[in-house]
């Protein structure tokens, strides 16, 4: 039980689904390091998951394929599949406003 | 849709937006999906979730398992190759795409064994099988199998890595034919180290080993015995081996070992003195030296006592002396009796029906007597070379004591006591009793010089079996054996002089006591009886001398017959055959002396022709040996085919080993001869002619 992560509503919760040590594993990895480096600096918390490793993580998420980035807090609970090259995609998926300015604010 | 009416328009929003997002998320899982940016599909199985692995998900895994040095297969449960990498088909020696869909068993030789690793499987089962490949060859293999985890309904899957094991074949098979050799060659070696021991043992050799750095020695079990040393010494080093030597030796040996790293060899013979025993023996020493990294590092060789050897060896040497001197007598002894017979012929014929002075008289008497003593050294020469007559009878010798007592106890003086022991039932003996009867006699004057201060002589008689061994070392036959000993308490002999005691003309005695021919005759006189002598003698104790005389089971002989009276007259013709003209003058002038006309022949065949022309002669009278090559012996047998009443008398200086087959009542006369002897001779050969062929009366 984690005292403040509840008080703090925007603080992420990330779990990123991978299979063993693909390419497109791993560069789902590097990618998801770089966005949140980048956008949340000190407020996140990522799990990476391999799925041959440990399938059964896979039920509670319904993650159906890999790789899968899964937003579990803030919510709305938010899946965003493939090696998540495509930022923008990303980005909005996570309810993230670029930090150079964009159309996308959060809500 | 009753219940979108409860819900109020901001609901409703949210709700829309909450579907929006769920249809986009779909989509994109769906576009994603298609679009093959996924690795995995991850699928709510009843066993759990099941990861699918897409497109290249497992290539690392796959260029792992292809690029790796092992086979690898997968296999459904009876065996069917699902999945083949490059590395099993190369092994089986066939494209990959023949060997998946293939059977394991195909390519496998001990069907039974993968059978029943298949049929076990899961549990990691490995063993060593052999491949088979497309040309027939085997390649050894380590299998192991694996049951793959499918999910269920599927059947079994199997997962094979097969390993080839040529080259751990090959590499174990190089160390076990090393092994092999190495065993081979220390088996060879101790075959050869135990085959020259048996060879040493029996050879009655000893081994040594001389550490040079050390000084010890490692020796064989016999090398010890042969020092005498029954309990094997633990250490033993070079100084125990010189300290065996007898002392004069010492230096000797030493030298030979120091010198032997140098030499790379040593061989040598000296005296040790035996432990325990105290014996003197002597040994052979032989051996090489050993060179290492830092030049010489040891001597080896073998050892062995020689003792008998050389003792054998002097005897060898001996009996060749005595041979040779026997054969060098035998000679000097025929010329030397045609020497005295010229003399002595001469003598008579001068003498003969003249007087002379006093003065005269008394020079030819001590020329007779010269000759005399000329013809009985001689006979002793001819007794040793074993060329002298032998009267050869059976005899017992117990008889024959008495008289030789008596023989004795004259010879002996009065300073010496005379005994005489005869042994109980002594076996008879072949022999000449008159040449028995002089060795003895000489025997018993050698004891006699040996006491000079008085004493005491014994004579025994024994029956005595000689083994081969005792036969062997006095060159005689082995058997039953008579032996007559005589044992005196005199000055005794030393083992030189033992050595020695028999050749002729050798003696201890001052100049003019004696001959040195008294033990030679002793020597040939049981030599040429078929028996042997021995001596036994210490210095200081007394000497014995025993004669040895082979046994006979034939009867005793009676008593020789008389001499026949010798006829009245002496007169008629006889043919003289000599080959030697100062011999043939000589007898010739001694028969006419006697009275007889005489015809004179120069050889066999002369002699023939002369009978021929005149066969009127009383006698012929014929030197057995001559120079033209028929004997006298071969003469007397053609005249006796042609004149079977001539009268033939033979002459020889010596004859035994020629004359084997003259009759006992033959003729014979000794040179040299007297003028008495020979018309004695004469008589009796004319008188037993007539004898023989007058009918009786």
């Amino acid at each position: 039980m984690t005292g403040d992560a509840p008080t703090k509503a925007d603080r992420y919760v990330l779990r990123l689904f991978v299979t063993g040590s693909t390419n497109r594993s791993q560069r789902a990895i590097e990618n998801m390091r770089k966005i949140c480096e980048e956008h949340l600096a000190g407020r996140y918390d990522l799990e990476v998951i391999d799925v041959y490793q440990n399938p059964d993580a896979t039920r509670d998420l319904q993650v159906v394929a890999t790789p899968t980035l899964v937003k579990v807090l803030p919510e709305p609970l938010r899946r965003i599949i493939g090696d998540l090259s495509d930022r923008e995609r990303v980005l909005a998926g996570l309810n993230i406003v670029p930090l150079g300015g964009g159309p996308e604010t959060a809500s | 849709m009753t219940a979108p009416d409860d819900l109020n328009g901001a609901d409703r929003r949210d709700q829309i937006a909450l579907l929006e997002d769920r249809l986009r998320e779909a989509n994109e899982t769906l576009d994603a999906i298609r679009n093959g940016e996924v690795d995995a599909l991850v699928v709510d199985g009843p066993a759990g979730q099941v990861v699918y692995a897409l497109e290249n998900a497992d290539r690392p895994y796959r260029v792992l398992v292809e690029s790796m040095k092992e086979g690898a297969v997968t296999l459904t449960g009876d065996g069917m190759i699902l999945y083949s990498n490059a590395r099993f088909a190369e092994l089986v020696g066939r494209p990959a795409e023949r060997v998946v869909g293939a059977s394991l068993f195909d390519f496998v030789r001990q069907q039974d064994l993968l059978e029943r690793m298949l049929a076990a499987g899961g549990g990691g089962e490995s063993a060593e099988l052999l491949l088979l490949d497309a040309n027939g060859e085997t390649i050894p293999v380590n299998v192991s199998v694996v049951e793959l985890e499918i999910e269920d309904g599927a059947g079994r899957v199997l997962c094979g890595i097969v390993t080839d094991l040529s080259q751990n074949y090959a590499r174990a098979r190089e160390v076990a034919e090393a092994n092999a050799r190495l065993a081979a060659e220390i088996v060879e070696r101790a075959k050869a180290e135990e085959s020259l021991a048996i060879a040493l043992d029996a050879a009655d050799m000893g081994s040594w080993d001389l550490i040079l750095a050390t000084g010890e020695m490692h020796r064989s079990f016999s090398h010890d015995a042969i020092f005498g040393r029954v309990a094997h010494a633990e250490r033993w080093t070079l100084e125990t081996t010189i300290a065996h030597f007898a002392p004069e030796d010492r230096d000797a040996v030493r030298a030979a070992f120091e010198s032997a790293p140098r030499k790379g060899r040593l061989e040598f013979e000296r005296r040790i003195i035996r432990e325990g025993d105290g014996a003197v023996r002597w040994v052979f020493v032989k051996g090489r030296t050993f060179y290492g990294d830092r030049g010489a590092e040891r001597v080896a060789g073998v050892v062995a006592d020689v003792t008998d050897r050389r003792l054998i060896d002097e005897q060898l040497r001996q009996a060749q002396k005595m041979e040779a001197i026997g054969q060098l007598t035998g000679g000097i002894a025929h010329d030397f009796n045609n020497l005295l017979m010229i003399i002595g012929g001469s003598l008579e014929a001068l003498s003969r029906g003249q007087s002379f002075d006093e003065r005269t008289q008394k020079f030819l008497a001590a020329a007779r007597s010269g000759v005399a003593r000329g013809a009985k050294l001689n006979q002793q020469l001819l007794a040793f070379a074993r060329r002298q007559d032998m009267q050869v009878e059976v005899i017992s010798v117990n008889d024959l004591l008495p008289t030789f007592e008596t023989l004795l106890d004259r010879a002996m003086g009065e300073t010496v006591v005379v005994r005489v022991r005869p042994g109980p039932g002594v076996w008879r003996c072949k022999t000449d009793p008159n040449q028995l009867e002089t060795a003895i006699l000489n025997l018993a004057i050698n004891a006699r010089d040996a006491m000079t201060g008085g004493g005491m002589l014994t004579l025994t008689t024994a029956n005595v079996a000689v083994s081969d061994e005792t036969a062997a070392r006095w060159e005689t036959s082995p058997g039953d054996y008579v032996e007559v000993c005589l044992t005196d308490t005199g000055m005794g002999m030393d083992a030189e002089l033992i050595a020695r005691a028999f050749e002729p003309f050798f003696t201890t005695k001052d100049v003019g006591r004696g001959t040195g021919l008294g033990l030679s005759q002793v020597y040939g006189f049981a030599k040429q009886s078929g028996g042997f002598v021995a001596i036994e003698s210490t210095l200081g104790q007394g000497s014995s001398v025993s004669i040895y005389l082979p046994r006979s089971d034939a009867p005793l002989a009676g008593p020789r017959a008389a001499a026949a009276a010798p006829a009245e007259a002496a007169d008629g013709a006889i043919l003289l055959v000599e080959d030697d003209a100062e011999v043939r003058a000589a007898s010739s002038a001694m028969l006419e002396a006697l009275g007889y006309t005489v015809r004179v022949a120069a050889n066999g065949p002369e002699a023939l022709a002369s009978l021929a022309r005149d066969p009127h002669v009383a006698l012929v009278f014929s030197d057995v040996i001559m120079a033209s090559g028929m004997s006298g012996i071969e003469l007397r047998r053609r005249i006796k085919t042609l004149h079977p009443d001539m009268p033939v008398l033979l002459t020889s200086g010596y004859t035994a080993h020629l004359i084997p087959d003259i009759e006992g009542a033959s003729p014979l006369l000794h040179k040299p001869y007297t003028l008495d002897a020979l018309g004695e001779a004469v008589k009796q050969a004319m008188c037993e002619q007539e004898q023989a062929v007058a009918p009786p009366a």
